[in-house]
């Protein structure tokens, strides 16, 4: 697995770095050059660029997929989609972590990697910490703090989890709790095309939108033995389909670890809108100072007084002009 | 032909020492050599102490004095300070001074100084010189640092019975590489060794670090993240650094610093006072104009410490040969007086909150330090643009970076304590970008200004010209587009570039910050079609250049012009 591969490269930094004699620091500093140099020599990002996309791909198809929110830049994106899932992973944080979360994992290797703390030996590790950190807070701006990763600006790459649709958006949609789910079958007999069965999460899931004709999704819901297939707001479908993702959940040594999703989707959907309402007005609310700086300011201010200006003076060459005919005229 | 063990080696002043002194695990102690004052301060087992000289003062004013055989420094004799400000023996400000060439405007603005700051305006290391019996004898501000520091060492030692190695150094934010190369080369010559160099703002963010996880101790609750704006401003320098805190980590999310200071407030004042004391020196540096200089240093020093207490100020000065200068100076005609230093003050803090993109709503704690936070404007200023009406009271604006930086002496030294009050890390940015300079004198930043140190980004240029073979690289330091508003801080010359047409070399160029801030940058040549280096990489400390960097950067220029020269390499270019 080439996730194996990056937590067994990075050991084998550590192991190499401790196997050293630490006490004598010139060494060490030679072997720090020594790491340079394989950084150096190693065609690294290119090797590591084909391993990622082909890792991405093949995650994406289990719809774990995780980048900067709302496609702020494409390009950013895009290397976010390649290489943060290295990064989450290097800070031991679960995909869809909140920036709160990210910045207290990243404190807690600090304390046990920082060179201050660990001697030298730290200097690697902590490179990595902190590269790893810059990227997942790309988006660490005021206000923004516990608010959850959404991979919304991304269903160009349908991650299968989404449904889509077929025809014309409506109002409503349709949405199975796979919590409640027992796996009967029922709806992937009566609407094929609409519904699909997860072999391995032994539920139904909604497939396309709007499949198969109404009636026949009628009947699919009706005949369904635990009433889970439930018809929702469009805006709703999203959430509910993000959520309804299992997430990984984090290890302790040996226990737990493992995937979950929310028991209840549809509380914790109505949390989550609330939270995002909240989050965008406040986001609103602070747009402007954050995008200038006080030189841009300054400028910004020069350019709207010429450009006053300019009117001004196109008024009055105009007056001018029509100065002239009158004149001409008489 | 260059050899890269070779080049590694040449300039490490300090690595030798490292190696000896690793072996016993011993604490640092915290050194704060301010421009006008200094202490010292250490990890007694509990908790941070200051140490206190013969005259049982905690805060030794920062000169030396030249006047018998052996120089001594403000450290023991105290006395005769007053007279001997006035008879040009003593040299102080040293500070300012250090590694600055004589164009540079704040030697210039030295010049006023009761001793002697002859400048020749070519690029060169200033000549200074303290006045012994009726000698000017010559010394640089490294040789005053350094004795001042022997003198503190000896002090430390003798209290603390224990010889003294390791020191954590606070220094301006401001300071360039070179300049932080200077006050190591200054604390090798007095013996000592320099674990790291602390901008003084992020030891005060450490000691606040400590300071919030000791309240959450108390109040056994959870901590949470706590931003603070931390400014700084002394005799000589004014620093801005804005911390994010949360479980003892004080993590530096901005940092900027530049050369003003009380110094500057004192300059302007003296200059409202008497206005012919511009050119005081013109005529010669006399005893009389040296006393006559003194006095009126030592009156307006006196009349601005009043100020911060009191509206106005009574201001009589008898210079002799009939010269009077008596004047009430109102505290509102010293703030108009000193208008356009507040004025850089108040850009600083607002550039470098935008810099750490931080709201000031969001500022928890705003903290004030160093001797000029007594000034009422100052702190009218700071507290204005943090909407606030008081400051972090917990913390005393004279000790707090030293005893930051002890604090971090401690850490770095590996002691721990089993109250948890060492449970502390500072996590530094760096307060300029470096990078070299491509095609066109484009500064191109490698690593970029508020990085978190340990920083390390490579990028990859390529050559200008066809069939170029050698390259040169200039490393700089600073902010902007073009190279002149940068300051160099190394070069090194890249052979063995195989003959091609220009663009298809890949010159890739590394640079590494490790946590004590030495800056290594390394380079290598790669062919596209090939998969290792063309030939051995190339590992250079920075900085490489010595006092005449004045003259390097034009000397490079006139040998070299562009011929030599790089350019990204765009579509190559990873973060």
């Amino acid at each position: 697995m080439p996730s194996r591969n990056r937590a067994g490269s990075l050991l084998a930094h550590e192991d190499t770095t401790e196997n050293q004699s630490p006490n004598s620091n010139r060494r060490n500093m030679s072997l720090v050059s020594a790491h340079q140099l394989r950084f150096l020599c190693q065609p690294r990002k290119r090797h590591l660029h084909s391993h990622d996309t082909r890792f991405i791909r093949r995650k994406g198809n289990e719809g774990i997929m995780c980048s900067s929110n709302g496609g702020r830049r494409e390009m950013e994106r895009f290397r976010g989609e390649r290489s943060n899932r290295r990064y989450y992973e290097l800070l031991g944080v679960s995909a869809g972590s909140s920036l709160q979360e990210i910045k207290e994992a990243y404190r807690k290797l600090q304390k046990k990697h920082h060179p201050d703390i660990a001697g030298q030996k730290g200097h690697e590790y902590c490179l990595m910490l902190n590269e790893a950190y810059k990227v997942l807070m790309k988006e660490d701006l005021p206000n923004d703090h516990g608010s959850v990763r959404m991979p919304f600006g991304m269903q160009g790459s349908k991650p299968s989890f989404y449904s889509s649709w077929n025809g014309p958006l409506r109002s409503q949609a349709l949405f199975v709790d796979e919590n409640a789910c027992i796996g009967c079958r029922e709806c992937v007999y009566h609407a094929r095309n609409t519904f699909v069965m997860d072999e391995d999460l032994g539920s139904a899931r909604v497939k396309l939108q709007y499949g198969d004709d109404l009636q026949k999704l009628e009947v699919s819901v009706e005949l369904c033995p635990v009433n889970c297939i439930h018809w929702v707001d469009l805006e709703e479908l999203e959430i509910l389909e993000f959520l309804a993702q299992p997430q990984p959940k984090d290890g302790y040594g040996v226990f737990g670890g493992g995937w979950e999703r929310p028991p209840d989707v549809f509380s914790a959907a109505k949390s989550l809108i609330k939270e995002l309402r909240h989050e965008t007005a406040a986001n609103n609310a602070h747009a402007n100072p954050k995008e200038e700086t006080p030189a841009q300011a300054q400028a910004r201010q020069q350019e709207s007084v010429e450009i006053k200006m300019e009117s001004f003076s196109a008024i009055w060459k105009l007056l001018q002009v029509f100065g002239l005919k009158l004149g001409d005229t008489k | 032909m260059a050899n890269p063990s070779y080049t590694v080696a040449s300039d490490n002043e300090t690595t030798a020492d490292e190696k000896v002194s690793s072996p016993f695990p011993d604490l640092a102690i915290g050194i704060d050599i301010g421009t006008s004052q200094c202490s010292v301060a250490f990890w007694n087992g509990s908790r941070v102490e200051l140490l206190r000289n013969t005259r049982n003062q905690q805060h030794m004013r920062s000169y030396v004095t030249f006047k018998d055989e052996i120089p001594a420094s403000g450290v023991s004799n105290q006395l005769s300070q007053e007279h001997e400000m006035l008879s040009g023996a003593a040299i102080f400000n040293m500070k300012r001074l250090i590694g600055r060439v004589d164009t540079d405007p704040i030697v210039h603005a030295s010049k006023n100084l009761p001793f002697l700051v002859q400048t020749l305006d070519i690029g060169v290391r200033p000549f200074i010189a303290a006045l012994v019996g009726n000698v000017w004898r010559s010394t640089t501000p490294e040789e005053a640092l350094a004795i001042f520091l022997v003198e503190l060492r000896a002090m430390a030692e003798i209290q603390l019975k224990r010889p003294i190695r390791n020191v954590i150094l606070t220094v301006p934010a401001a300071f360039s590489r070179f300049q932080l190369t200077r006050i190591e080369r200054v604390c090798a010559m007095a013996g000592l060794h320099v674990l790291r160099l602390m901008p003084e703002p992020t030891a005060v963010a450490l000691l606040y670090a400590q300071q919030q996880q000791q309240n959450v101790h108390d109040n056994m609750g959870r901590g949470n993240e706590k931003t603070a704006l931390i400014f700084n401003m002394g005799a000589g320098y004014c620093d801005v650094a804005v911390t994010a805190t949360a479980g003892g980590i004080s993590q530096i999310k901005a940092l900027a610093g530049i050369t003003l200071g009380g110094e500057d407030l004192l300059s302007n004042t003296l200059l409202h006072l008497l206005p012919e004391s511009r050119n005081f020196f013109c005529s010669g540096h006399g005893i009389h104009e040296i006393h006559i200089m003194g006095i009126l240093r030592m009156a307006t020093q006196d009349a601005i410490n009043r100020l911060s207490f009191q509206n106005s100020v009574q201001i009589d000065i008898d210079l002799g040969n009939g010269v009077k200068i008596c004047k009430v100076l109102e505290r509102k005609e010293f703030e108009w007086v000193n208008l356009k230093v507040f004025e850089k003050c108040e850009n600083l803090i607002k550039q470098c909150l935008h810099d750490a993109k931080v709201y000031v709503e969001d500022v928890n704690d705003v903290i004030l330090v160093g001797g000029c936070s007594y000034i009422p404007r100052i702190r009218s200023l700071v507290t204005g643009i943090c909407k606030r009406q008081e400051v972090y009271p917990g913390i005393n604006p004279l000790e707090a970076a030293v005893c930051g930086a002890a604090l971090e002496g401690a850490v770095a030294s590996g002691i721990s304590d089993p109250f948890g009050n060492l449970d502390l890390l500072t996590i530094q940015a760096t307060p300029l970008g470096i990078g070299i300079r491509t095609e066109g004198d484009i500064f191109v930043p490698i690593i970029l200004k508020g990085a978190t140190i340990p920083a390390r980004r490579e990028l990859t240029f390529t050559t200008v010209h066809d069939n170029q073979t050698e390259a040169l690289i200039l490393v700089y330091e600073g902010e902007g587009r073009k190279v002149g508003k940068t300051h160099l801080i190394g070069h090194f010359k890249l052979i063995g570039i195989p003959s091609a047409n220009k663009g298809v070399p890949e010159i890739n160029i590394c640079m590494d910050i490790d946590v004590s801030n030495v800056l290594r940058v390394l380079a290598g040549i790669k062919m596209p079609d090939v998969q290792w280096p063309v030939c051995p990489l190339m590992e250079v400390r920075m900085p490489t250049v010595d006092d005449g960097h004045g003259w390097c950067e034009e000397a490079l220029n006139r040998t070299y012009g562009s011929k030599l020269d790089l350019v990204t390499l765009q579509k190559k270019t990873h973060m």
